[in-house]
């Protein structure tokens, strides 16, 4: 991607966002008589993104500057990243039914298999460390400072 | 005030904390990728059934100790801990490949020690007259000072003003979701029950700086395996000797003087603090073509400044509750947990609080000074833990302490969907520290907006006819030009030397 086009993305991301805020704001009920209401910073924010975001967008697009238009080389996995948040995704949504300690044995070991390669991939290491982490953590909130975590389906 | 401070501070438990928040925080500033902000706001959750001042005295620990354990990898590995470490790195690494590491990590704890007590110091007597002088603000005054600090972290967290700005007002649109101030009218739910009371700060900042880092990790997965080459080291003492300590004197006074100054204006940072330090100490040396080379004077600039910014940092977030980085970002969220609001009255009604903050901070800079130098080869040992396994352990601490928040699912679920806006925000280049800074003032600024508006019955001359306000308004207004031109300048340098113009930020 160039500096170019993650600028001009930035600007009409920001612009939409500060449109839908300002639609959104005009539904705010004023309460009170004397006051500008509850609706009346929201929009000024909104307006203030949309002026922001359209100024910004105006200086990129009359860049003349031609290292704007390089491509930007990064070397990004992919398959990372993503399988990351698809993990971390599986996760939170397993973390309230089926429990803390199961859901957190998985998602361990899976990421920890995700962000290992060939060298330092230890299945046995990452499957006890798996388990030991989630059960001292649990012992430490809700037995050490009293603090729940959820239970789930199989009640630990 | 003082006395129930020092009892209060000097129990068994509330020492325990201390101690165990500045070691754990050296390990987290240790380690490069983990941060201050994330040791303090990991750890944030916890504090929320202790005692008041326990809970502080934790996160204190916590703060000092992040910040001065970044020096441990910047010398050994080349790889500042925190970005507060960066120019430890310039004579730090080159000691080290001259096999003076042991000198190079003694030094560095030893003036990291005298520049947190050179800005506990400055905090100490400061802040009261700071906080009588804020007693003067009214509504108006407030709105600027709002808007000051949010254009000042706007224009010098990145290089690019604008998306320093929209990043801003993101976090105080992201405020404004749940009930207003004032009224309580509700805003922006959607009819989702969940955000009546709107979004944590704790919520926002796990999302927001620790798990976009494990994400961003996760595409940097292939590097996780590569290991920097660790020097080794050898130390007596703190590595230096009285006469070289004396030496050093002006260039720590000068440097700490830096460091206070830096760490009062919000968003600018220790490793600014740090750079300006190192080129004041070379500029005044009497051997300037020496620094790089792997000398002490630059690690003392270094080390004293980046200290001594923790004490200025907590002078505006004591005085006016305005945070002016992440860390103190998140001590304003265990301030208001802890029911202790920041502001001119805080020293009248929460001075045996306040009090005890600096006592834990001057407790916590001797922990440091001691547990630091003790516990080096365990610390340099931990410089070993490999990346691929502390990070998913780090991701499952976050979604506790989110949970443990509210204690509910529905901040887990926002802890990633901040993540994803972290990640979208790092990929666009736009830095996320005025998104914080701006969640945080967004309630002030909105609820004296509103304030400063009713009482002048709608008009908006008010915040031009009080000399406070019209002040901070002109500040504001000329730092924003001064980095507009500033910006302007350096894309023509930018082009004409032929590489590419883009935002870079510091967090904690």
């Amino acid at each position: 991607m160039t500096i170019k086009t993650r600028n001009t993305i930035a600007s009409v991301i920001f612009l939409l966002f500060g449109g839908f805020m300002f639609y959104a704001s005009l539904g705010v009920k004023t309460v009170m008589s004397n006051d500008v209401g509850s609706g009346y910073v929201p929009r000024f924010i909104a307006v203030l993104i949309i002026l922001t975001a359209a100024g910004k967008l105006a200086l990129t697009l009359l860049d003349k500057n031609p290292n704007s238009r390089k491509k930007e080389t990064s070397k990004s996995d992919s398959l990372g990243g993503f399988g990351t948040i698809g993990l971390m995704l599986l996760y939170m949504l397993a973390f309230n039914s089926v429990g803390f300690i199961l859901s957190t044995v998985c998602y361990l070991f899976a990421q920890m298999m995700l962000l290992s390669d060939n060298t330092n991939r230890r299945p046995i290491l990452f499957a006890i460390l798996s388990i030991v982490v989630p059960v001292a953590v649990y012992a430490l909130f809700v037995y050490g400072i009293s603090m729940p975590l959820p239970v789930g389906i199989f009640g630990f | 005030m003082i006395m129930q401070a020092f009892t209060a501070i000097f129990t068994p438990v509330c020492l325990g904390l201390i101690i165990f928040g500045t070691i754990l925080g050296i390990v987290f500033g240790s380690i490069p990728g983990l941060s201050a902000t994330m040791a303090v706001v990991l750890f944030l959750p916890i504090t929320f059934g202790m005692e008041p001042t326990n809970g502080i005295s934790l996160l204190v620990g916590l703060y000092m100790g992040g910040i001065s354990g970044g020096l441990i990898s910047a010398i050994l590995l080349k790889i500042p801990g925190t970005p507060s470490s960066i120019s430890t790195v310039f004579d730090g690494a080159p000691m080290a490949e001259r096999g003076e590491a042991g000198r190079a990590l003694g030094v560095g704890i030893l003036f990291s020690f005298i520049g947190s007590i050179f800005g506990i110091l400055a905090l100490w007597f400061i802040s009261p007259l700071l906080a009588k002088v804020t007693l003067l603000f009214s509504a108006a005054d407030y709105f600027s000072v709002a808007v000051f600090a949010l254009t000042i972290i706007a224009s010098l967290s990145g290089k690019d003003m604008l998306s320093g700005l929209l990043s801003g007002l993101l976090g105080i649109a992201l405020a404004m979701v749940g009930m207003a101030p004032i009224d309580a009218a509700t805003r922006f739910n959607f009819g989702n029950y969940q955000l009546l009371s709107g979004f944590d700060i704790t919520v926002l900042l796990i999302g927001v700086f620790a798990v976009t880092d494990i994400i961003m990790v996760g595409f940097g997965r292939r590097n996780l395996s590569k290991k920097a080459e660790k020097k080794p080291y050898q130390l007596k003492g703190y590595g230096l000797s009285m006469k070289e300590f004396i030496q050093q004197i002006p260039n720590v006074i000068r440097s700490s003087v830096i460091g206070v100054g830096i760490g009062i204006l919000p968003g600018i940072g220790g490793s600014t603090a740090g750079l300006l330090s190192y080129t004041a100490a070379k500029n005044s040396s009497k051997y300037p073509e020496k620094f790089g080379t792997g000398i002490i004077d630059g690690i003392i600039a270094s080390e004293s400044s980046n200290n001594a910014v923790i004490g200025g940092s907590l002078v505006p977030l004591l005085c006016m509750g305005i945070p002016g980085n992440t860390v103190t970002a998140v001590f304003l969220g265990g301030l208001t947990i802890h029911g202790i609001s920041p502001g001119p009255l805080i020293f009248t009604k929460s001075g045996n609080i306040v009090y005890g903050i600096y006592l834990a901070l001057i407790v916590s800079s001797v922990v440091m000074l001691v547990f630091e130098r003790l516990g080096l080869p365990l610390f340099v040992k931990l410089l070993d833990i490999p990346k691929h396994i502390l990070l998913p352990i780090i991701m499952v601490l976050c979604c506790v302490g989110a949970y443990s928040s509210n204690n509910r699912a529905f901040d887990v679920y926002c802890v990633l969907g901040f993540g994803i806006l972290g990640l979208v925000l790092k990929k666009l280049k736009i830095p996320s520290t005025p998104l914080i800074i701006g969640f945080i003032l967004g309630s002030m600024f909105e609820e004296n907006l509103r304030q400063a508006l009713q009482a002048s019955h709608g008009s908006w001359s008010i915040f031009v006819t009080r000399p406070i306000s019209l002040c901070f308004l002109l500040v504001a207004v000329i730092s924003c030009a001064l980095t507009v031109r500033k910006n302007l300048k350096d894309k023509k340098t930018a082009a004409l030397a032929g590489a590419s113009f883009h935002t870079e930020e510091e967090e904690g």
